[in-house]
């Protein structure tokens, strides 16, 4: 669309078509006060406080021309005859605005002095008091005194809980519908509206459990009063007390921009900090309420060290001249190779480089991984690295032109605020389509939902390849430069057709084709997979990558895949090669190491915040037969309960880092206190351990650099490669930055990530801009600590030659007498460690098992009643919920605490037999 | 020379017969102007609640950074003061203090009040910070006028204080 000049109080302004006045001028530099306007949320017009006089060139009605006065200038009439709201107001060529006429400030006062009749004033107690947009524009544009009388305001009670999280205030409330649109068209879950009328017109909450929503911290931070206002936050400081401090939520690969507001070293509250290409303005509940754990009281402090059968505390040195000895005494009897490492995916990048560093240089054993092992735990294959989106993707921006396939995967458990940028997506004229095996609340806004019978998912992915073959919908130039196997692949699938392939897959082929039409014909798309797509196996993302790559989505600024990994630095941890495959010579993964370690070639253990014998008690026969076991965390974990030295650490408030998001944005977060208990960082326990061992024998750790041929096998996804440089032998960091600057000299692909770049912004092209009062006034921070830096994948170096590798899935049999296929789901609030003190305890997912409808007919369950699931491995017992849209033969089981999932799987997808116990 | 000695001894005589200006501190006290600056009090309403409703108002006023308040959520059952806030902790550090008075002026409920005392001292530094239980007066001590110095400026106290008049 064609730009449109207008006049801004004097200025003139060009802005794109369809822009409204208040943005038009906020381009300008000319603030217009505004509540119910919100630049993130579609425009209502309901609080008429950017009422702005519109003046537009009068056009004679009878030759709809422009009437020109004797001034040879157009002749200008103000709209309508009265004032125009600016937020519903599109600009348009020739308009002049003017925002600070007499006019306007007296409907501005009257405006304010209307909003305040029933406002209780009570600032002084109000947790929005000090950021809140009435406060300031009041300030700014109202009346100093009122007409009405302070007695006759109107009185609710105060405040009634919407929800456990968010109070609402309805004495404060202008409803303006910020909350109910966030919620309805952001959020997608709509559960706020209005009721009743007149002077009793309220917000309510329509959902059971009231306010059941992932993001409703969020609307705290837009509501323009203090009439939505967090629990966790109530009361706690005023907000010019707290100390903001720039930080990065530990919870997901989203790695959403948090800024932890401290006072006196305690957190206050979390609040999203800006970050277009990571999470805008939004964060999830999770990270909101879920970082109290901090702070628990439960957080070793000390060292402790194993005496007969209980842990008692110790001095550092002493604990760390043991882990020394023990370690060397292991390394010198039984080789190096009897040693290994996990590490778990939420630590930072320093620590997990430190800890790979610790293990394959100074120790010398190949065995590293960041997976717990469990034998329900899917094979991490990472197309990220490889394919990855291309180096400047912002979701931000992607709209009409982009398609998002989702594979697997439900981003509202895995990775909360993709929902947001995804329905954002969609909002924006994109297109969406979910493959998953079970329902997610995201297809709700999908174009289309495949739904393939579980265990088929590799049938559907194949049909999309084929469908993308058979229509001719083939990239040619990208694939004529950069794929090889085109021929080959042709040949293997020429005897599927789509509509067999789709048979099979148990969906419907008009729908797959559709999808491949969209994925291929967009401009853009991305492929988003999850748990479901990993624990299908590879053949799915063979089939997704060979998508990617035919269809040329790969390589380029708004294409690509991103992988949901488990864990919220899962990339990092592959990209520090906590990886059995990292180095030259390819060591145990955690699964192969526990299977070491209960036939004793596996002798001691190093585990970094990790838990793998919570509710598995294979692992933990597996620790307790070896012989020495360190584990360093923040809390005494099932896992550091069986450990010979527990290493306590600072947790992310305590400590600085640096992160690595699904997308491949590293970014970087600050300390925001000191140390609790004066813990060390986690890679400085890894120095300390590594000084104090006597010199060995080291691997090296140099790859060969990989040639055109190697790095398409790597793209395959086959083995996940993090291709280090040799990193020095010593061991001398004093700061973070140190360990960082040769995170970025030696791990490839981060170059340039120091300290200091990872610190930039850019220009202000979002966010609260200076001498601003009106967009986000008390919602988001700005973001001046830096926007992280988007690292290359493989496929962004154009050189790059990939192999198509999907194949044909070996036929998927049922079992001959459990008949149901149980699948583990993620939930974002799994009862984890992360909990502790949070708000969002109560929201905790208990253990249950779901069953769908006609399952639970079958076995006259009831919701509520206890089933037994009977596999290979073992049987469990567990209460039964009931999912209506769940296909018949599915078995869905929630991966959180207190389900010992692992004595009934048998591997990512495991049969069961269901019986009815009480 | 003579003569100053007598100039002297002359002015010295002529004090001798007049009131002297000394006071007898401790054992008489001046008393002090009515908008005296002296030693804080946290005043409690006449129902024995307390005025202090932990906005922190008084701590963003302070130009020494010697007041902290610890805000919390009261009791609905028993509350210290009206409504649903209240200071769980009060602190005032007495050495920072310069006695300008603002916290007084930027207090809503006119809770924390500059009274005459003026006899502040301590032994160590840690006891120069007052705390609540110091600062507040006795719950029987509560009071619904209008405080003085408002009265005297013809102004009325901003809504929060005005609970109880």
């Amino acid at each position: 669309m064609p730009d449109v000049t207008l006049v801004i109080n004097g200025q003139t302004v060009t802005v794109p078509a369809g822009t409204n006045i208040v943005d038009a001028a906020r381009a300008a530099g000319v603030a217009i006060p505004v509540f119910c306007y919100h630049p993130r949320l579609p425009p209502v017009g309901m609080c008429r406080m950017c009422l702005v006089e519109v003046w537009t060139p009068r056009v004679d009605p009878a030759t709809r021309q422009v009437v020109i006065g004797d001034d040879g200038k157009p002749v200008m009439a103000l709209m309508m005859g009265k004032l125009q709201p600016g937020c519903v107001t599109p600009v348009s060529d020739g308009m002049e605005v003017r925002t600070a006429t007499e006019k306007v400030h007296v409907a501005q006062k009257g405006q304010l002095e209307f909003l305040l009749t029933s406002h209780p004033l009570d600032c002084p107690v109000c947790d929005k008091g000090g950021e809140c947009p009435l406060q300031n524009l009041t300030m700014q544009f109202g009346p100093s005194t009122s007409r009405f009388d302070y007695g006759d305001k109107i009185h609710f009670e105060k405040p009634i809980p919407l929800g456990d999280l968010i109070y609402l205030d309805r004495e404060r409330c202008i409803l303006c519908s910020r909350c109910v649109r966030f919620q309805d068209e952001l959020a997608g879950d709509p559960v706020l509206g209005f009721d009743h009328r007149g002077r009793a017109w309220e917000i309510i909450s329509k959902s059971d459990p009231p306010f059941d929503s992932k993001f409703s911290g969020n609307t705290t931070d837009i509501c323009p009063v203090g009439a939505l206002t967090s629990a966790d936050f109530r009361f706690k400081a005023r907000v010019w007390e707290v100390r903001p401090t720039a930080s990065i939520c530990p919870h997901c690969p989203v790695g959403c921009n948090l800024s932890l507001d401290m006072r006196h070293d305690k957190l206050m509250r979390v609040m999203p900090r800006e970050n277009d290409y990571v999470n805008e303005i939004w964060i999830c509940d999770k990270g909101r309420f879920g970082m109290r754990f901090i702070e628990s009281a439960d957080r070793l402090r000390h060292p402790l060290i194993r005496k007969g059968d209980s842990l008692v505390p110790a001095p550092w040195d002493e604990a760390i001249a043991l882990v020394a000895e023990k370690l060397s005494q292991i390394r010198e009897h039984a080789g190096a190779a009897s040693l290994g490492g996990l590490a778990g995916p939420e630590l930072p990048n320093e620590d997990l480089y430190l800890f790979q560093k610790l293990v394959r240089q100074t120790l010398g054993s190949p065995n590293l991984d960041c997976s717990t092992g469990a034998s329900g735990a899917p094979e991490v294959v990472d197309l990220a690295a490889t394919l990855g989106v291309g180096r400047g993707t912002n979701l931000a921006k992607s709209g009409a032109g982009t398609a998002v396939l989702i594979m697997g995967a439900d981003p509202e458990e895995e990775a909360p605020l993709y929902v947001l940028r995804l329905r954002g997506i969609v909002a924006r004229g994109g297109d969406l389509t979910v493959i998953n095996p079970y329902p997610t609340k995201l297809e709700r806004s999908a174009a289309r939902s495949i739904r393939p019978h579980a265990g088929f998912e590799a049938f559907a992915a194949l049909a999309l390849v084929k469908a993308v073959l058979d229509q001719g919908l083939i990239a040619t130039e990208f694939v004529t430069a950069r794929v090889q196997g085109l021929d080959e692949l042709t040949a293997r699938l020429r005897e599927q057709s789509v509509e067999s392939l789709c048979e099979t897959a148990g969906v419907s082929e008009a729908s797959v084709r559709a999808a491949a039409q969209a994925f291929a014909t967009a401009e853009h798309a991305i492929i988003i997979y999850g748990r479901a797509a990993l624990a299908a196996g590879e053949d799915v993302l063979r089939a997704l990558t060979d998508l990617a790559l035919l269809t040329g989505k790969a390589g380029r600024p708004g294409s690509g895949v991103i992988a949901l990994l488990p864990g919220g630095n899962a990339r990092g941890a592959l990209d520090m090669g906590v990886h059995p495959g990292a180095g030259s010579r390819r060591g145990m993964g955690a699964r192969e190491m526990w299977a070491a370690a209960r036939d004793g070639r596996l002798r001691g253990m190093i585990i970094a915040g990790m838990d793998p014998a919570r509710d598995n008690p294979a692992i933990a026969a597996a620790l307790d037969a070896l012989e020495f076991v360190v584990v360093q965390d923040i809390f005494l974990t099932e896992t550091a309960q069986r450990a010979d030295v527990v290493l306590p650490t600072a947790s992310i408030a305590g400590r600085e880092g640096t992160f690595t998001n699904a997308e491949r944005r590293v970014q970087r977060f600050r300390q925001a206190r000191i140390p609790e208990y004066n813990t060390p960082a986690g890679w400085e326990v890894m120095q300390r351990i590594a000084r104090a061992l006597p010199p060995g024998r080291s691997e090296s750790v140099t790859d060969a650099r990989p040639v055109a041929g190697r790095r398409a096998q790597r793209a395959s996804g086959a083995t996940a490669t993090a291709t280090m440089d040799a990193p020095p032998a010593t061991w001398d960091y004093a700061v973070a930055s140190d360990v960082a600057d040769e995170i970025a000299a030696t791990v490839r692909g981060y170059a340039g990530t120091t300290y200091a770049s990872l610190g930039l912004t850019r220009a202000p092209e979002w966010g609260r801009q200076p001498d601003e009062a009106v967009y986000y006034d008390g919602t988001s921070y700005q973001n001046a600590e830096g926007i992280g830096i988007q690292i290359a994948a493989t496929a962004d170096d154009p050189k790059t030659v990939f192999a198509l590798r999907a194949r044909v899935p070996a036929p998927f049999t049922r079992h001959a007498t459990r008949p149901y296929l149980l699948l583990a789901v993620t939930r974002a609030y799994d009862g984890g460690e992360w909990g502790r003190e949070s708000k969002l305890r109560s929201r905790m997912v208990p253990p249950h098992v779901i069953l769908s409808v006609a399952d639970a007919a079958a076995h006259s369950v009831a919701p509520g009643a206890i089933v037994r699931l009977e596999s290979d491995a073992g049987r469990i017992e567990l209460p039964v919920q009931i999912e209506v849209t769940l296909p018949q033969g599915l078995v869905l089981i929630p991966d959180v605490c207190g389900t010992p999932l692992s004595t009934i799987q048998t591997g990512p997808q495991t049969w069961v037999a269901i019986s009815r116990v009480a | 020379m003579i003569g100053a000695i007598f100039k002297g001894l002359g002015t010295t005589l002529k004090y001798l017969f007049r009131k002297p200006v000394t006071v007898e501190y401790p054992d008489v006290k001046r008393p002090v102007r009515e908008r005296f600056r002296g030693r804080h009090q946290l005043k409690r309403f006449a129902n024995g609640l307390e005025r202090c409703i932990g906005c922190s108002l008084c701590a963003a006023a302070c130009p020494a950074d010697a007041i902290l308040v610890v805000p919390a959520e009261n009791d609905p059952a028993a509350p210290h003061s009206p409504g649903e806030r209240y200071a769980a902790r009060y602190e005032i550090n007495m050495l920072r203090c310069i006695y300008c008075g603002y916290c007084e002026d930027a207090c809503p409920t006119n809770a924390i009040v500059l009274e005459h005392q003026y006899e502040i001292s301590f032994y160590d530094r840690k006891s120069s910070v007052l705390t609540k239980t110091e600062l507040l007066v006795a719950p029987d001590r509560g009071h619904g006028e209008i405080p003085p110095i408002l009265q005297q400026l013809n102004r009325r106290p901003s809504p929060p204080a005005q609970i109880d008049l």
